[in-house]
């Protein structure tokens, strides 16, 4: 026989009891004390009106106590139940493994509380009953399973464990959970062992090739929250794609999402699009019952900057799987304009050649550049504002009036690569490029062969950062036959990002408005040099061009899954990671494994000193950089609703003694429909009370 | 300590002398063309004719009936000895009772006092003899009747060294003085009658056997009739009763009635005895009930 609450908060109106017996006591007149002659005459006339004088008041007193207690307890939601509580741990000392699912579907709400509540509630509960001289210790169920507390005997040390513990946001591992509890079992001190395995059933759990085989049968009671769950968990975002269009002055961004319906009806939701957390967009959404729809959104982007998002449908009973975060770099499928001032009939001869082959290697999705080629003479019919990036390649002249094109191009953000060539007329880009060129354009020079190279000594500049000391080795020895000698121009910056061994500037950059202009002094081809025929102009030529971009530190992947670790693709900085609740963590030999909670991690590099001082971060050491953030989200496997049978966990946990328990049995928390609601009873007894106090006020 | 005893002389001194003062000025002012003496010229009066038989004073025998009937018949003549009276004064605890609420109002055994002082003075200005006995559950002093003129100090001292104190017991005492009072003789007693289980109608039978003639004064002061308090009290008693709190407002008409009742029984059983029964509110003047008594006396003469 129990008695629970299902808004126990409102038993916080008891309190107003209070109020009764302060007024009854503030009002109480003060008592005098007079001597009175015919004292035995008071009392038999205090015993003839007993009905009418004092205890009235004490009866009001009590009765207004009685309205105010019943209402806190009606409000409070009070359900009765006539079963009587048995402990399910062992009467006698016995070892005992909790395997507590702390997946994120244990998050789902059930009233006020989550699964994951219940199950400690019942925990708590359980230990309470359990008789000394029991151990217990617990494994989390969640992937990857681990033992948060080893065998112990102290029950207070137990719980206050237990209270640390939090619903994760992974997915469930049962068969690993199995797997340590059975370890944990065998060193276990007591006769008498059990597994007591408390979880919601998800189906996603439990695969066969986790499970363990035992040779000792030992008992494992299961307990199924799922029971509980006063509603289901009816949609979810399954999955976020994100395209772009690049254009001159805006991009396009495209966010495809996968919703699904798992409810039985048809389900109308808004689905919000959050952009570095603002709502821009919205849509209403009809999803038909336990189908899929896809929904896409564009926005325009006027900024050439990484962007964060989220999308986000309204809440059911499991909120976790109802936003998913996107990262959005702009560098992914560099629109690059080829224009080949030298195009031949044999391809492999064309300036172009080698350059759309290392900017596009096997497809756009891999090395994210789209370049397009293109002659001179097919260059008015080119769009510019499409391309993000312009390569001319050994180019004469351009048509008429295009230079401007090409300057306004730049001054808007787009990035010009220009390649030398025999086709190079030094007059004309001095002349009509000269807004554009940091430099004056002077002579070929011509080298034999050994003569020229890389110099490549100091590799601080950002695209040389990914390649090894060997590949830089490799790099040096590339021969250059040809090269253009430059010339600065008064009042003109630039930056020198290479140099030939003959101390002559190879590549020349410089900021023209937003954009950036980058001029390579020797040919894009084979003409001048050996470069295009070797393996590191493929990885060169692309740094360039995302450089040119700004997407530099475009990191491979950036749209994790929670537990997955997150690598590091350059070794020589030192990065930081700031998580989604603002703690910062350090990677640990290049990987970062900490991607538990689902959001934006933000990655800063930081100067070297400063990162071995301290082990433990509070804030942003300083000099620290922004290099580029990456999203974790949930598995959504363990967001299906679909559960296990008991038939499939005997076939799955052969040779353990399987006990399957309903936790509404234990009295932890009684369903509506097996308790008795006591609410209304209690309102009514309010209702008579008031009645029997307005009786006896009138009769007073 | 000499001082004390001064202080306390002249106390009792210049209280004897109001008592005597209001005492004389009641009687007085009553009697003027009112009042006939009960035992005027009775020792003279003709009562009625016997058959004489042998025994009989001859010096009785009425020789003018015998010359005229051939008969001796003896004159008989009421007896004329005086009047013994014994007052009998409740010096309980609850006599003492003062109210809270009026102060104007005398306290009950200020009026009993009075009325004492007065009836003391009346019967010995009649050559009858006065005595004074005060009580609580016992007798606690005894001034035996005299007649004299002068003891009437002795009864004003008496009443003047009230301390009124212990619980009531009439019945333990009247059956005690049932006894000891001479046949015939007048008891008067002045009390609250708040006692409690006690068979007082028994006491006054025994007394009314003895040929005594008994008269009840009820002395009660109005807040023992009304209970006009309020609020929450205390009543703590005066005498061995356990203290109680309530608010009188709640029981009030209880109250009120239980107290016509405990008069009203007290009454009847007068009545039915044949004892005086005299009701005194002391928030009255003490003349309504002086002369109520006399008026009664008087017509108890005619008769």
């Amino acid at each position: 026989m129990s008695l629970n609450f299902s808004s126990p908060l409102f038993l916080l109106g008891l309190l107003g009891l209070t109020f009764p017996v302060l007024i009854h006591l503030l009002t109480r007149r003060q008592q005098k004390r007079i001597r009175f002659s015919a004292v035995y005459l008071l009392a038999q006339s205090q015993k003839r009106s007993i009905k009418k004088s004092r205890p009235n008041k004490l009866f009001l007193l009590l009765a207004r106590c009685l309205i105010i207690a019943l209402l806190s307890m009606a409000l409070a939601k009070p359900l009765f139940s006539a079963k009587t509580s048995e402990s399910l741990l062992p009467t006698s000392p016995a070892s005992i493994v909790f395997i507590l699912d702390d997946s994120y579907s244990m998050g789902t709400r059930s009233k006020e509380k989550t699964l994951f509540n219940y199950a400690l509630e019942y925990l708590y509960k359980g230990l309470k009953q359990a008789p000394d001289n029991s151990e217990f210790s617990i494994v989390l169920a969640s992937s990857p399973a681990r033992i948060v507390q080893d065998w112990t005997s102290d029950k207070s040390n137990f719980i206050n464990k237990l209270e640390a513990q939090a619903v994760s946001y992974r997915t469930t591992y049962i068969g690993d959970a199995i797997e340590k509890a059975v370890k944990l079992l065998e060193s276990g001190k007591q006769k008498k062992k059990t597994i007591l395995l408390l979880t919601d059933l998800d189906k996603n759990g439990w695969k066969e090739e986790t499970f363990p085989k035992t040779t000792v049968p030992y008992p494992v009671q299961v307990l199924n929250f799922s029971e509980l769950q006063s509603e289901k968990n009816k949609e979810m975002i399954e999955n976020i794609e994100i395209s772009q269009e690049f254009l001159t002055q805006s991009r396009l961004l495209r966010v495809k999402a996968k919703v699904k319906n798992f409810s039985k009806t048809v389900n109308r939701l808004p689905l919000s699009l959050f952009l570095e957390g603002k709502l821009v967009k919205e849509e209403l959404l009809d999803i038909p019952p336990g189908q899929t729809l896809m929904q896409e959104f564009s926005y325009p982007l006027i900024k050439n900057q990484p962007l964060n998002g989220k999308l986000q449908i309204s809440d059911d009973a499991l909120p976790v799987d109802n936003s998913r975060y996107f990262p959005f770099h702009p560098s992914q499928n560099i629109q690059v304009l080829v224009v080949d001032g030298d195009p031949e009939t044999i391809s492999h001869q064309s300036e172009s050649f080698y350059l759309e082959r290392a900017l596009n290697p096997f497809s756009v999705s891999l090395s994210h550049i789209d370049p397009t080629v293109s002659t001179l003479a097919e260059l008015t019919l080119r769009n510019l504002s499409d391309f993000s990036v312009v390569i001319l390649a050994n180019v004469r002249e351009l048509p008429p009036g295009y230079e401007l094109k090409l300057e306004k191009f730049v001054l808007n953000g787009g990035a010009l690569l220009l390649g030398m060539g025999d086709q190079v007329d030094p007059k004309y880009f001095n002349e009509h490029l000269a807004n554009l060129l940091p430099v004056q354009l002077e002579s070929q020079q011509e080298f034999k062969a050994g003569a020229l190279n890389l110099m490549l000594t100091n590799n601080n500049h950002p695209v040389m950062r990914v390649f090894s000391p060997k590949t830089v080795e490799e790099m040096r020895e590339i021969n250059f036959y040809s090269m253009y000698t430059v010339q600065s121009r008064e009042e003109k910056r630039f930056k020198v990002g290479a140099w030939f061994s003959n101390q002559h500037p190879a590549v020349i950059e410089s900021e023209k408005g937003k954009g950036v202009v980058i001029l390579f002094l020797s040919s894009l081809d084979r003409d001048w040099n050996d470069f295009p025929i070797q393996p590191t102009y493929l990885p060169w030529i692309q740094r360039w061009t995302q450089y040119a971009t700004r997407g530099l530190e475009n990191i491979s992947r950036k749209d994790l899954l929670v537990g997955e670790p997150f690598r590091k693709n350059t070794t020589s900085t030192k990065w930081i990671v700031r998580g989604p609740s603002g703690t910062f963590y350090s990677f640990e030999n290049d990987i970062f494994t900490k991607t538990f909670q689902p959001g934006i991690y933000s990655l800063f590099s930081v100067p070297p000193a400063d990162t071995e001082e301290q082990k433990v971060l509070t804030k942003l050491p300083q000099g620290s950089k922004p290099v580029g953030t990456f999203t974790v989200n949930i598995d959504v496997r363990e967001s299906e609703p679909e559960k296990i049978t008991q038939k499939e966990i005997e076939s799955l946990l052969q040779g353990f003694k399987l006990e399957f328990l309903e936790p509404q049995s234990q009295a932890i928390q009684h369903k509506e429909s097996e308790a008795i609601p006591l609410a209304t009873p209690l309102l009514l007894m309010v209702a008579a009370i008031f009645l029997i106090e307005g009786w006896v006020l009138r009769n007073d | 300590m000499e001082n004390s005893e001064q202080k306390f002389d002249t106390e009792v001194l210049s209280r004897i002398s109001n008592l005597k003062m209001t005492a004389i000025n009641l009687v007085e002012g009553l009697l003027t063309g009112q009042h006939r003496s009960l035992h005027k010229g009775s020792s003279v009066e003709f009562a009625e004719y016997k058959d004489y038989s042998p025994g009989d004073e001859i010096r009785h025998i009425d020789w003018k009936v015998a010359g005229k009937t051939d008969k001796y018949h003896v004159k008989q003549f009421q007896e004329s000895t005086n009047l013994k009276c014994t007052i009998l004064l409740d010096a309980s605890g609850s006599m003492d009772y003062d109210s809270p609420l009026n102060e104007h109002t005398p306290k009950k055994m200020e009026c009993a006092r009075n009325l004492v002082a007065a009836l003391s003075y009346l019967l010995l200005k009649q050559f009858d003899a006065v005595g004074l006995t005060l009580f609580n559950d016992q007798v606690i002093e005894h001034i035996p009747p005299r007649s004299k003129a002068s003891h009437f100090k002795n009864i004003l001292y008496g009443l003047a060294n009230i301390s009124p104190q212990g619980s009531t017991d009439i019945a333990e005492v009247l059956l005690g003085l049932s006894e000891r009072l001479p046949k015939r003789s007048m008891l008067i007693l002045v009390s609250d009658f708040f006692i409690q289980n006690q068979d007082l109608q028994k006491s006054l039978k025994l007394l009314c056997s003895r040929d005594i003639e008994v008269v009840l004064f009820h002395v009660l002061h109005p807040d023992e009739m009304h209970l006009p308090f309020e609020g929450d009290i205390v009543f703590e008693s005066l005498e061995a009763d356990l203290s109680i709190g309530l608010d009188p407002h709640d029981i009030q008409e209880e109250y009120q009635s239980v107290i016509r009742g405990h008069i009203n029984l007290l009454k009847e059983s007068c009545n039915g005895l044949g004892v005086d029964y005299v009701f005194l509110d002391t928030s009255e003047s003490l003349d309504q009930a002086l002369s109520y008594y006399l008026l009664k006396r008087k017509s108890l003469i005619k008769l």
